[in-house]
């Protein structure tokens, strides 16, 4: 193979096409984070219908949801993984990331089951939003998802100071903020530059 | 500025490999930061089971320490960075993860002063956040024992479910003995062993 040669600067651009290569990537699987972020959105807003509104006592079986949007969350990834390219250093680190995340949201889950559905556990959720996001955001250089983040975490703080039954309504805009409007911005920015090229 | 100089593929790759390797020998990667934060941990959860085991307590603040823990471990990784010139893309990855586990830290600390009273077991929150940034920062450097370490985190925040309270201090002694102190010695005495090599 004929050896090329790279300015510093070329080095550098090289960096920054690996970012956006993995940010591309990100935007073509946001399929994940828009599934999740749409289906705990539902879950939210479902929840606090049927417990404050119809007064219904098994509000918390609306997060059955979480199982069919899991199933076709493996599905999808199954598929994409069929076709994946090389990985970039950034998409290796963001894999960590969220098979990270993905344990700490299981975790948390058998934490909640053992201790009760009326226990205040939104805050939590919240606060593994904007872990997740901040992160992301930080490594894909995508502002969006940062801000994402720390809005995740300022209603995390908010939600406290209200009882169980509104805190389902700061979960919903937590998971607005930090995944469903950075993976459409993220989308349209990729597409956008698609488009450019 | 040192004149422009061209690198060839194989040199780029080079320098992109000496980065890392340089890397490695930073303050987290010596395990410096890792065992000063793993000892305290222990050292907090320890002190603390045995006063409720003694149903005396001496140092109610203890926790407080990992405050000035914190402050020490910003000030050496601020000082490491000024020293140096550049900063390598894994160091910049671990150092959002590790800010984002601050901030973390601190609302949940704050969640506790807030509702510190109600029956909720906040150790096992804890231990369940202890897991994430040694999980990412072990599958970012490829370090295995921090994965470990991760993983067992928890596995020891599950089992803290079924636990009463004073347990919870004796497994949040083993979350930070496995996620940060034993991987903190191991790193320790690897970059021991380099550094005696290359002299």
């Amino acid at each position: 193979m004929q050896e090329e040669n790279f300015s510093p600067q070329a080095s550098l651009a090289l960096i920054q096409s690996m970012i956006a290569k993995t940010r591309q990537g990100i935007s073509d699987n946001s399929i994940h984070f828009l599934i999740w972020g749409w289906v705990t959105f539902v879950a939210c807003i479902g929840q606090f219908i049927l417990k404050n509104m119809l007064d219904y006592k098994q509000h918390y079986l609306v997060w059955l949801l979480v199982f069919p949007a899991s199933l076709a969350s493996i599905y999808l990834g199954m598929k994409q993984n069929k076709k994946r390219e090389a990985t970039t250093y950034v998409g290796e680190s963001m894999r960590y990331l969220w098979m990270g995340m993905g344990i700490g949201y299981f975790v948390l889950s058998m934490i909640l089951t053992r201790l009760g559905w009326n226990t205040t556990i939104y805050p939590f959720f919240m606060l593994l939003y904007g872990l997740g996001t901040f992160i992301s955001g930080k490594l894909l250089e995508f502002k969006p998802l940062v801000y994402g983040g720390l809005m995740a975490w300022v209603l995390a703080i908010g939600s406290t100071f209200f009882n169980y039954d509104y805190q389902m309504l700061f979960g919903a805009g937590a998971i607005l903020v930090s995944y469903i409007i950075p993976s459409y911005l993220l989308k349209i920015k990729v597409n956008k530059k698609k488009n450019f090229l | 500025m040192n004149e422009e100089e061209n690198l060839s593929e194989m040199e780029s790759l080079r320098l992109i490999n000496e980065m890392i390797s340089k890397a490695k020998s930073s303050f987290v990667t010596t395990g410096a930061a890792s065992m000063v934060w793993g000892a305290l941990i222990v050292f907090c959860s320890l002190l603390t089971w045995l006063q409720i085991y003694l149903n005396y307590f001496f140092f109610v603040d203890v926790w407080s320490l990992t405050l000035v823990a914190v402050f020490f471990q910003v000030y050496f990784s601020i000082r490491e960075r000024k020293l140096r010139n550049f900063l390598a893309h894994d160091e910049t990855i671990t150092t959002y993860v590790w800010s984002a586990f601050g901030i973390c830290i601190f609302l949940l600390s704050f969640y506790n002063s807030k509702f510190g009273n109600n029956d909720q077991s906040i150790s096992s929150l804890f231990m369940l956040l202890y897991g994430i940034p040694t999980f990412i920062t072990g599958g970012v450097y490829k370090n295995k024992p921090m994965i470990a370490g991760g993983i067992l985190c928890w596995g020891l925040c599950i089992i803290s479910m079924f636990t009463e309270n004073t347990t919870d201090m004796l497994l949040m002694a083993a979350s930070g003995l496995f996620a940060w102190l034993i991987p903190g010695i191991i790193l320790w005495s690897s970059y021991q062993k380099k550094r005696a090599a290359n002299v």
